[in-house]
């Protein structure tokens, strides 16, 4: 092939402001395939909405974002999502109305039930695209540890199952890039490190992740690059143990 | 009621015909309530404009039905007039309620949050009572329009078989809209929906495109409003602003909300109790001297129907308090356990 692949991500110039207020002001980065690249900063650092422009979630006001080199600026957050990039919100956000296990199903891509000739030919004609994706939805739940669950609605599980919850959503989706917003917060600490292992094994398979995380442990574990944000910008970026000894970005944690 | 023989009931005892007209009511209230529950209950539209989707189906019925305004001497007005048959008049009911339907949606869907749609809605049914009301060349105002050709599909037969007939009609319409409605509510499209419902922007997160899916079922929901309308008026001969008020909406809500919201066989038992109950009981409360005495003591002649609608308010107040999932809550499918 020759040349290096190209960033599933590219993220240059992006500006968003809430009235006076510039929360995320001409931010660069990119993210590379099947990478875990993580997002730290102190609180208010513009993380959160960094993500929720990059998404789709917020209108930027500025800068550009190419995904697999192509611009999507700006498009809705669902045309992102179909188009692999997959987002968790940092509070937990679960259909509470639906069980686990149908919170897992609902994500499925290309689902038959749910086009027009699904609604025209009923069970018949969706049975078996159900079955497939029941399969896929039980497994999930089995790697979370979570089947006694499946039948709970999402509404009575705790605030650290939402999050796990959410994030096997986001998975049954089959996500090219996910961007998780603090997706430990509030879990075990074995089920943290289970997850940190499967996704290091998800990178393996080409699924590439931007981490928002307030963990400098897990981010050390799992990312090979750290973009470190303060009041809107980009301070600093490279290796967490590099990134570690520098000068601003202790200076930014302490002094926020 | 009156002198059977002498309103046209034939042979017919005025206990039997009160029997078909509230049959025709429930159906029709049926009808309306499964779609408002599909776009409440089931996705998460609280459309207080729903009505209007029952409005836009009687006046389709209407106006296909009736001859030209010239032919029947101009005594009212109202645009079209294309003297078609039944079947087709009631098509176009269904086509009207569905667009109105999208119409509405349009108005709060695309641009306003959940909180927000619900206000739009009922604006737009506010308006809709005032234009139709103000413009009389339009579907002759508040005086509404009367004098529909009698549906008669046995029109050599007794008027008690016809009326049994149409009975029988709405009966078939309420099976063909509850087979369409449980399309709609369950199986994956069914959870796509109420996941919609749940958290709109979890939705979206997960690639849903939530506008066209509201908008998918408003018009799946407004055609359920437009056949209840068309297959109202096919019955009661006529049509206007008073039938059609903004409260009848919220009539409909307090079923969906009593009986069980997203649950259809829930909103089914809600729709019997308050439209059928509780509305049509109170008009017992007539026989009742000591109510006739209080009528006339604050010279409020309605005062029956203004204890419905007391009823109906405390009872959704009641409910949304102490038991918000309804009489039938929504149902909990099992898929945790694999089956054989």
């Amino acid at each position: 092939m020759g040349s290096a692949p190209r960033p599933i991500l590219e993220v240059s110039g992006l500006v968003k402001h809430y009235g006076g207020v510039r929360a995320v002001d001409g931010i660069s980065f990119s993210v590379e395939r099947g990478t875990i690249t993580g997002l730290i900063g102190p609180n208010g650092a513009g993380k959160s909405t960094a993500l929720n422009v990059i998404c789709g979630f917020l209108p930027p006001d500025g800068g550009r974002v190419l995904l697999d080199g192509e611009d999507v600026t700006g498009q809705a957050m669902h045309r992102l999502a179909r188009r692999g990039v997959v987002r968790t919100f940092q509070l937990a956000r679960v259909f509470g109305g639906l069980t686990t296990i149908e919170n897992l199903l609902v994500a499925a891509p290309g689902q038959r039930g749910e086009s027009a000739l699904g609604l025209l030919g009923g069970g018949r004609y969706w049975g078996k695209s159900e079955n497939e994706v029941l399969g896929r939805a039980r497994e999930m739940l089995g790697a979370f540890g979570m089947q006694d669950k499946a039948d709970e609605y999402a509404r009575n599980l705790s605030g650290g199952q939402k999050r796990a919850v959410e994030t096997m959503r986001a998975l049954m989706t089959r996500p090219k890039l996910l961007l998780l917003d603090e997706p430990m917060a509030g879990l075990s600490p074995s089920l943290s490190r289970q997850l940190e292992d499967m996704f290091l094994g998800l990178t393996r398979e080409g699924l590439s992740l931007l981490l928002v995380e307030h963990s400098l442990d897990t981010v050390d574990r799992l990312c090979s690059k750290v973009v470190v944000m303060a009041q809107g910008k980009v301070l600093a970026e490279g290796r967490m143990s590099e990134l570690r000894t520098r000068k601003e970005v202790q200076d930014a944690y302490v002094i926020g | 009621m009156g002198d059977p023989a002498a309103d046209g009931l034939g042979a017919m005892g005025a206990w039997e015909f009160y029997l078909i007209v509230l049959l025709v009511y429930l159906g029709t209230d049926l009808l309306a309530a499964w779609g408002l529950n599909l776009e409440f209950g089931v996705t998460g539209v609280a459309n207080l404009g729903y009505i209007v989707t029952i409005a836009a189906g009687a006046y389709a019925y209407v106006i296909f039905t009736l001859g030209s305004p010239a032919a029947a001497g101009d005594f009212q007005m109202y645009v079209g007039g294309f003297g078609l048959p039944f079947p087709v008049a009631l098509a176009a009911g269904v086509v009207a309620g569905s667009v109105v339907g999208v119409l509405i949606g349009i108005t709060g869907l695309k641009r306003l949050r959940q909180d927000y749609q619900a206000i739009a809605m009922l604006v737009v049914s506010l308006m809709a009572a005032t234009v139709v009301s103000a413009d009389t060349p339009f579907l002759n105002g508040n005086a509404g329009l009367v004098l529909l050709p009698n549906f008669a599909p046995l029109s050599d037969q007794d008027p008690e078989i016809q009326r049994w007939a149409y009975v029988g009609i709405v009966a078939v319409c309420c099976v063909i809209g509850y087979f369409v409605l449980r399309r709609f509510t369950t199986g994956p499209i069914g959870r796509t929906l109420r996941a919609v419902r749940d958290d709109e922007y979890a939705a979206a997160a997960i690639g849903k495109d939530v506008v066209l899916l509201r908008l998918m079922v408003q018009a799946a929901g407004g055609a359920l409003g437009g056949l209840s309308g068309a297959l109202l008026v096919g019955f009661i001969g006529g049509w206007s602003p008073g039938a059609w008020a903004y409260v009848e909406t919220l009539a409909l809500l307090t079923a969906v909300i009593v009986g069980g919201m997203g649950n259809d066989r829930g909103v089914s038992v809600g729709t019997f109790l308050i439209a059928i109950l509780i509305l049509q009981g109170v008009q017992f409360l007539n026989d009742v001297p000591e109510l006739k005495a209080l009528e006339a003591q604050f010279n409020r002649p309605a005062l029956t129907q203004d204890l419905g609608w007391i009823v109906l308010g405390t009872l959704t107040i009641l409910f949304i308090w102490f038991r918000p999932q309804g009489i039938l809550p929504e149902r909990r499918p099992k898929y945790g356990e694999v089956r054989g």
